[in-house]
């Protein structure tokens, strides 16, 4: 049985972690100074070339064969942009800034303290939540930004900017979702978080390869690719034709890997 | 309430308990109760599996085979969150935060709010008399003081159970008492289960003794029995040729051993009322021939009773 007041102890000391470590605020400043530059040089600039009229037949004959001729049509330009660079880089960035859920704890013997105070399970998804306030913090921090950046070529966008705003905050919250549980899962059988980094890529990549023949193999088996947390990002990039099963795929994923990590780390000498 | 206090049986109970890595059986069949009360000491040979059983109990691994249940629970039962307290060998604190901050968030898992989880943190730092390093990180802090920071993080709130992992191992001599003294000062409230190779410090320390030897329990004693008043342990300044001849020849006397250079293991026979305590007839001797001693012991010392 959980506890609540445990768990949310370790959620808060995972949020201080970075909000006031000497080594999170360095990481947190690196995080705005690159998303400064994306918005500023990327996002920015981008959003005015193609929404300017010399690009515009161009950009939606691109977005068309992509796809994505509904971002082309969303108000505020800037978050069709923003969206797309968001939806690749932030599951990305959460593998690497969640790398370190429970494994350096585990090597230096810090974890031994704390499992005299809370159960395996508490510390999991205490800190499992804890990582994922921080990162959605951080995506809260980018959105505004973007509002802002908006805001600034146009005064007149700033409702529809919030409104774009608060649709893709709910949808980066859960796309980043199982790519927080799948390091959890690699943290409850790896000792570092390096080691972590390696496994997510390997699973990545030699996974994608296996499940690859074994499709070939069995002439079927695309349902194989739900193991890998994001399989629905392609499908839900336009943002056209949302329905509950696209939320199904990374809440399922999550909890199953929740489950699995929370079965090993119990049985994990530590 | 104390946890202890609700429950009966054995304070700890391991039954036929195991542990293997891999091929290696470092806990083999291990069965022992013990109750709630004076210090206990955990003594062995390294690679005995000293550090095993302590991972056990503490709940860090999982048995092989076999039971423990501690205050009547499983190891790692919520219940014991608070009342089993440790000082694991060689755990280090996060170097990312400092010790307040630690401390602080220990208490506050053990269930104090936030005022009181500070106030705890640094009554604990006071304990082991490191009150100055509360702000401190873990990496400014010498190896003997880390140690002794973990030390406070075991004394958080009214634990009922420490068990101290070779706790002045690395200390120096003044700091190592200071631990002794502050174990001592603390045993009438919290059973103390210690491990150590320093016999003198566990002997002055603990009443029972679990002695583990590759992996299994090969004896389980207890340092206050009546069968100790027999024995006197004196350990001489200098040799005397005629010390076992002429103690020897005390009435009482029923067999001396020298069992060091210069120490001796006096078995007494049958007390009688009427006769004079050998303790004292021993020491009159010792001033009739003048000789000179610098310790007398009642019982084994427990390396005597160990090896």
């Amino acid at each position: 049985m959980l506890n609540i007041h445990r768990l949310s102890i370790l959620t808060q000391f995972e949020l201080n972690r970075i909000f006031k470590t000497k080594n999170g605020l360095i990481a947190l400043t690196a995080f705005c100074a690159v998303w400064f530059v994306l918005l500023y040089y990327v996002i920015s600039s981008a959003t005015d070339i193609v929404f300017s009229d010399t690009f515009k037949v161009a950009a939606s004959t691109l977005f068309g064969s992509l796809g994505l001729s509904a971002l082309l049509k969303w108000p505020v330009a800037e978050f069709s942009i923003y969206w797309l660079v968001a939806v690749y880089s932030f599951p990305i960035f959460t593998l690497l800034v969640t790398s370190d859920q429970t494994c350096s704890d585990r090597a230096r013997g810090t974890l031994r303290f704390i499992t005299l105070r809370a159960t395996r399970s508490e510390i999991l998804l205490g800190r499992f939540l804890g990582q994922f306030l921080i990162l959605v913090s951080l995506i809260l921090l980018t959105l505004l930004a973007c509002v802002a950046l908006a805001v600034a070529r146009d005064g007149a966008l700033l409702f529809p900017a919030i409104k774009q705003a608060a649709v893709l905050f709910v949808e980066l919250s859960i796309i980043i979702l199982p790519f927080i549980a799948l390091m959890s899962f690699f943290n409850s059988i790896l000792s570092s978080a390096k080691m972590s980094i390696v496994a997510g890529i390997l699973f990545y990549t030699l996974g994608a390869l296996l499940i690859g023949f074994i499709q070939f193999q069995l002439n079927s088996g695309l349902f194989l690719n739900f193991i890998f947390p994001g399989t629905q990002i392609s499908r839900v990039v336009s943002l056209e034709t949302l329905d509950f099963y696209h939320y199904l795929i990374p809440l399922f994923q999550t909890v199953v890997l929740l489950f699995v990590a929370d079965k090993l780390l119990k049985r994990a000498s530590i | 309430m104390s946890l202890l206090n609700s429950q009966t049986g054995p304070l700890i109970q391991v039954n036929n308990l195991s542990k293997s890595f891999g091929d290696h059986l470092a806990l083999d069949n291990v069965s022992f109760n013990i109750e709630k009360g004076q210090p206990i000491a955990l003594v062995g040979p390294n690679g005995a599996g000293k550090t095993t059983l302590f991972s056990l109990l503490c709940g860090y691994l999982l048995p092989s085979s076999g039971s423990i249940t501690i205050a009547g629970f499983k190891t790692g039962d919520a219940n014991l969150f608070g009342r089993l307290a440790a000082l694991p060998q060689d755990a280090q604190f996060d170097p990312r935060f400092s010790i307040a901050e630690q401390l602080t968030f220990y208490a506050q898992l053990q269930g104090f709010s936030r005022k009181k989880a500070i106030k705890e943190a640094q009554r604990t730092l006071e304990l082991v008399g490191l009150a100055d390093t509360f702000n401190a990180k873990p990496d400014e802090l010498s190896h003997g003081m880390r140690k002794r920071v973990a030390i406070a993080q075991a004394l958080i709130g009214s634990p009922d159970i420490v068990m101290l992992d070779e706790a002045t191992a690395g200390l120096d001599p003044i700091n190592a008492r200071e631990v002794r003294e502050l174990v001592a000062s603390l045993s009438s409230e919290i059973t103390f289960i210690l491990s150590s190779h320093d016999l003198s410090e566990l002997e002055r320390l603990c009443s029972q003794v679990l002695y583990l030897e590759k992996g299994q329990l090969q004896q389980h004693q207890n340092l206050q029995s009546e069968e100790e008043q027999r024995y006197l342990t004196i350990r001489m300044r200098q040799s005397y040729d005629d010390f076992l001849s002429l103690v020897g020849s005390i009435a009482n006397v029923q067999h001396i051993e020298q069992t060091q250079s210069n120490e001796f293991l006096i078995t007494s026979s049958a007390i009688s009322l009427e006769s004079e305590p050998l303790d004292l007839q021993i020491l009159q001797l010792c001033h009739k021939q003048q000789w000179q001693y610098s310790q007398l012991t009642n019982g084994k010392t427990l390396e005597n009773r160990l090896f």
